[in-house]
């Protein structure tokens, strides 16, 4: 406590005494978009494409609720994965999606609130050992071909970190067009109580003579498929 | 290795930089990779300086009420679960960091890449209360190996080739050789990978740190920074006094323009945001975490109405890139934990000692200046600080005394210019039986400590002079 107070003096004595200004408020109005809903909607889709792909992630389609559970059957096929682990949705019950990954014999680690610290460990270290981790990602981001993905107890975060291939499925309605607009639609509230991860592509380096390296420690392959929602 | 904290250090230690011709190899190629790509993404990105602007005026605002800020950034994360500790200087900020390991009983600590955690030497304090340290960012796991210290804030191994890279992985890991990135990385990605699991301490530094919800961002590409901080039981984040911004709304502002200008990507792989520790039932996350908000002579910056600029500094790296020194140079040469234009300008209070030399060791071309994401006017510190040095009475090593006083003589010598015409005239006639192929590459002492590390045109037998303009009308 005593270095606290000493800093916060020395830091009020640096900045002086006499009229201080005011919190600056830098609110911006986000400009409108020139183009009609649709057209909008269509140019953020390809550009989120673009992006994601620039990064060395691969766009996998937009897909409906219908074609959801083959569509990500048939990833898992192409990323021979034998084991895979999934996290709870945010917007869809994602026990079905489990359920045909079961199907085709893969063994599906689905993940549930921690009892002991001990299951807990063990939970981690088998999703250490899946092939593929799957998660519903909050909300993408257009410009950068970013997605945001955000922690509870049946969705950790080791999903998009642990495994060598991470796929995320985002609603297409959930595609903001640029980092301001993504975290203003996260809010102070979500971000409070979960810790967020906005990812860009797989895990990479250039840290040896700025040479891109994929796969450092997170996954090495990042799979996107946009969710198109029955309401939209 | 230690730090050439002596007051002569910086000069011997880049002079030696400068005659290693494959370090100015390594340096043009990484920093030439870092400005190109980012001048490309800031040419594709037309709202560019629009957001640099608006990521000054945000700094230049948490500045000035830094005291207001700090206070609900600790009130927030306290509320959030999270402890808070303010370290006047880098002993403090040890000491408690040292402490928090023997409570924990902590064993095996994982660091993310941070520079505020080299400069207060970290690594060798938990060491010696007997914690295994690995850095596992790839450039500081290479330079830890090597037992160096990073030599540029962004690209801690940016003085090493690929092959030197694939001795040491051979050497340390009786791996086969090979200096393939991509089999290199993957050899760390494997012994990492244990260590991540197996740690119970995760130490990494902090981007931002947002006072309105008492949110910790920390922005990476590798997945270094979220291991180390969602893995290990407990996460310590060390972050400077400047690092907190108002509010969450401020963040995109930088995240457009950290990443543009540092490595000329449009975005970090990874952006975390970290708000407390572990709910019940969670899987991962930290069940403690600690905040060490380090002052460390920052509000000695602070305190000065010039210097304060110096503290909206974002860490981008992209002054060094852009510093015809730096890229001359490296980084071990400037002995301290911030290099380049940046670290000439924070050094002296951070470190104080031999650091008062660096404000010198700039050619005040203004790169730095230009290139800078919240647009810090370096030049200007630099030379503030080379007037505060002077009035200071600073004292100066035998080689670069030796070079004022020439330079002095110089400048009598040039209120003569008969005497210089003459001497120029004196000095093509030696020269000329000397040189090869346009150049002279050797000339006898006192000369040849020019000839050393540079080659001299040979002179134009009638030493060129500007005509005095004519007057119009004769």
């Amino acid at each position: 406590m005593g270095a606290f107070v000493r800093i916060m003096a020395s830091v009020k004595t640096a900045l002086g005494g006499g009229a201080r200004p005011a919190a600056a408020n830098h609110q911006e109005t986000p400009a409108a978009p020139l183009v009609a809903p649709a057209a909008h909607s269509a140019e953020l889709i390809s550009s989120f494409a673009r992006e994601l792909e620039a990064v060395g992630g691969h766009f996998v389609g937009a897909v409906t609720a219908d074609e959801l559970s083959a569509r990500t059957v048939e990833l898992a096929d192409r990323v021979g994965a034998l084991t895979v682990a999934i996290g709870a949705g945010v917007s869809f019950d994602a026990g079905p999606l489990a359920n045909s990954l079961e199907q085709g014999g893969r063994d599906v680690i689905r993940c549930r609130p921690a009892g002991d610290d001990q299951a807990r460990r063990a939970l981690i270290e088998r999703i250490a050992r899946a092939d593929l981790g799957i998660v519903e990602a909050d909300c993408a981001i257009a410009s950068t071909g970013t997605i945001a993905v955000t922690a509870t107890p049946a969705r950790p975060s080791v999903l998009t970190l642990l495994p060598p291939a991470a796929l995320a499925i985002v609603r297409a309605d959930r595609l903001m067009p640029d980092a301001a607009a993504a975290i203003d639609s996260l809010g102070a509230e979500t971000i409070a109580h979960h810790r967020v991860a906005f990812i860009t592509g797989p895990s990479r380096t250039a840290d040896i003579e700025k040479l891109i390296v994929v796969g450092v420690h997170g996954p090495k392959q990042l799979h996107v498929i946009l969710l198109w929602p029955k309401d939209v | 290795m230690p730090l050439s904290r002596s007051k002569s250090a910086f000069f011997s230690a880049s002079e030696k930089a400068i005659a290693d011709s494959e370090l100015r190899r390594k340096l043009a190629n990484a920093s030439g990779h870092h400005l190109d790509a980012a001048a490309r993404t800031r040419g594709e990105f037309p709202r560019y300086d629009e957001e640099r602007e608006a990521a000054r005026r945000i700094k230049a605002d948490a500045i000035n009420r830094l005291d207001q800020l700090l206070l609900q950034l600790k009130q927030r994360l306290e509320a959030n679960g999270c402890h808070v500790f303010f370290a006047a200087d880098a002993a403090a900020a040890r000491k408690y960091i040292v402490e928090v390991a023997r409570r924990g009983g902590l064993k095996r600590a994982v660091k993310g890449k941070s520079m505020t955690t080299e400069e207060i030497e970290l690594n060798p304090a938990l060491e010696q209360a007997g914690l295994e340290v690995v850095e596992t960012d790839l450039g500081e796991y290479i330079v830890q190996l090597r037992h160096e210290r990073p030599s540029h804030i962004l690209t801690p191994a940016i003085h090493l080739s690929k092959e030197d890279v694939g001795t040491l992985f051979h050497e340390r890991f009786g791996t086969s050789y090979t200096d393939e990135p991509e089999r290199l990385t993957a050899v760390a990605r494997e012994n990492l990978r244990s260590v991540f699991l197996a740690a119970d301490l995760g130490i990494t530094g902090v981007n931002f740190a947002i006072a309105e919800t008492g949110t910790l961002v920390l922005v990476e590409n590798e997945g270094n920074g979220r291991f180390s901080s969602t893995l290990p039981d407990t996460f310590v984040a060390v972050m400077g006094i400047e690092k907190v911004i108002p509010r969450l709304a401020d963040l995109s502002h930088f995240l457009e323009v950290l990443a543009r200008a540092g490595t000329g990507q449009k975005i970090t792989t990874y952006t975390n945001f970290i708000t407390r520790p572990r709910g019940a039932g969670e899987l991962d996350g930290p069940r403690e975490i600690h905040v060490v908000i380090l002052d460390n002579g920052r509000s000695a910056l602070l305190a000065d109405p010039v210097m304060r600029e110096a503290l909206y500094c974002l860490r981008c790296g992209a002054c060094l890139n852009a510093c015809p020194v730096y890229r001359r140079i490296g980084g071990h040469a400037y002995g301290y934990a911030y290099q380049g234009p940046i670290g000439s300008i924070v050094s002296p209070s951070l470190f104080g000692g031999g650091a008062g030399y660096l404000p010198f060791a700039s050619t005040l071309c203004g790169a730095c200046r230009e290139i800078c994401p919240v647009k810090i006017d370096i030049p200007k510190l630099l030379l503030h600080l080379r007037w505060k040095a002077n009035q200071s009475g600073l004292q100066w090593p035998r080689a670069a005394a030796g070079a004022r006083r020439a330079v002095q003589r110089f400048g009598r010598l040039a209120r003569h210019p008969r005497t210089i015409r003459m001497l120029s005239r004196i000095a093509a006639w030696m020269m000329r039986p000397m040189a090869r192929d346009g150049y002279v590459r050797w000339m006898p002492p006192p000369f040849s400590a020019w000839t050393r590390t540079r080659d001299f045109p040979v002179p134009k037998s009638a030493p060129r002079r500007k005509p005095a303009a004519k007057p119009h009308g004769t």
